[in-house]
């Protein structure tokens, strides 16, 4: 009737079976392989089902392609592909930063006191924006209305007893935190939203060295201010103008013990 | 350079792999962020030494058995199937004769399907494809021994088909 007839005989068993695939895969040694090719010049059955299994993996090939759009999508889509925006973040803040640091052409917010740990810690509270923001599903791992437990298993993960500001005054209201991994142990991320949706985040971790003076780190629309006080590093971040995030992280350093009167 | 860096560069492949697995470009996309959300989470604890590649799809294929118990496997008879809203790539292959490839492809149990895609169309070496679906060598080479014969099969089947599997052209029902 048709071909399954041959599918059904007896044929080789399946050791035989296995050669032909290993021999397809590259997986034989190479006397196996020189076995194999033996047996395929006189084996038209065997010699068939090496080419079909070819063409069964040239065939998947074609049907799924690389993606190559990555950097596209970025513009095409808002929502699904944090990753690639998260990722095409990443990159250009390196090659920034490189290019910043080759050229000593660093800007004025990179002085005077850059160090690698500074930038690796904003650099992680930007991704970390980035990543989660525009996230509808899971933005965090603990709700606001859960604002007690949040607060006390963030500190006790951090092993500093957290305060959480309260941004109501320009309209972001908390929505929750989760728990990040850092370059110097577990970091916090409170999550804030306002009435048309827009997100800042808080992004908390431990970090030694003081710095009184702010940070700024731009990329693509999305600014990250930051700052270290007390063995804490901070970082505020949003998609939103500079000139719009600046009065509020100058608050949020207030309201955490920071000194906001040195930034000026 | 960072861990996230270290991701970013293999998300075309857990893309790529997460569109042949699902059949199914948004559960795909989902996969992928799902399983770059676990990575980055998890990373301190279980960041392998070596091969992040295989580290990273060992995540997504745990999620996405998961995530299948609470969908229905997909029904290959159904017009409605992701898969068949997928775009045939051109190319120098016949589309038509992709599109056999790719129904055959969903028709083969999950276990079959997800080795055939990490051999055949990752190239893993049989010692990495173990070590994603955590069986010993020896069952990856009975099982992607059997998908390689199943597809045969499948590709064969069809009624309208004459000689070997790839080479005839069938129609199919065009998709909205």
């Amino acid at each position: 009737m048709n071909d399954d007839h041959d599918y059904a005989k007896p044929g080789p068993g399946e050791p035989d079976l296995r050669a032909l695939s290993a021999l397809v895969d590259n997986e034989l040694s190479a006397a196996e392989r020189a076995a194999t090719l033996e047996r395929l010049a006189v084996d038209a059955d065997a010699a068939q089902r090496v080419a079909d299994y070819r063409a069964q993996n040239a065939a998947l090939k074609a049907l799924f392609a690389m993606p190559q759009e990555t950097a596209r999508c970025l513009v095409l889509h808002r929502r699904v592909p944090w990753w690639q925006r998260a990722g095409v973040a990443a990159a250009w803040l390196s090659v920034g930063i490189v290019l910043g640091l080759t050229l000593g052409l660093a800007p004025n917010w990179m002085a005077p006191r850059l160090s690698a740990d500074q930038v690796a810690f904003a650099q992680r509270a930007n991704i970390a924006y980035a990543v989660y923001a525009p996230e509808q599903r899971h933005p965090v791992e603990v709700a606001a209305n859960e604002k007690v437990q949040l607060v006390n298993w963030l500190s006790r993960r951090l092993d500093r007893s957290l305060v959480v500001p309260s941004l109501q005054e320009y309209g972001y209201a908390l929505v929750g935190g989760r728990l990040l991994p850092g370059d110097a142990g577990p970091a916090a991320q409170f999550m804030y939203q306002n009435a048309v949706g827009e997100r800042l985040t808080l992004y908390v971790t431990r970090f030694s060295p003081d710095t009184t003076a702010v940070h700024l780190l731009s990329d693509g629309g999305r600014n990250t201010f930051y700052w270290a006080n007390q063995g804490m590093g901070y970082a505020l971040s949003g998609q939103v103008p500079e000139t719009h995030l600046r009065p509020i992280a100058l608050d949020v350093c207030g309201a955490l013990g920071g000194h906001p009167e040195s930034w000026r | 350079m960072s861990f996230e860096a270290d991701i970013v560069v293999w998300l075309p492949v857990m893309k790529r792999y997460a569109r042949a697995l699902t059949g199914d470009p948004a559960w795909a996309d989902d996969l992928v962020q799902d399983t770059a959300e676990r990575a980055l989470s998890r990373w301190h604890a279980l960041r392998p030494q070596s091969n992040l590649r295989a580290w990273l799809l060992t995540i997504l294929r745990h999620l996405y058995i998961d995530q299948l118990r609470m969908h229905r496997e997909i029904a290959v008879d159904d017009e409605n199937a992701p898969w068949s809203r997928m775009p045939a790539p051109p190319g120098e292959v016949d589309s038509l004769v992709l599109r056999d490839v790719q129904r055959a492809l969903y028709r083969l149990p999950v276990e079959q399907r997800e080795v055939l895609l990490l051999v055949g169309l990752e190239e893993f070496s049989y010692q990495e494809a173990a070590t994603v679906l955590k069986v010993p060598v020896g069952t990856v080479m009975s099982r992607l021994s059997r998908a390689r014969e199943h597809m045969r099969a499948l590709l064969a089947e069809d009624p309208c088909r004459k000689g070997t599997a790839l080479k005839v052209v069938r129609t199919v029902k065009s998709t909205p």
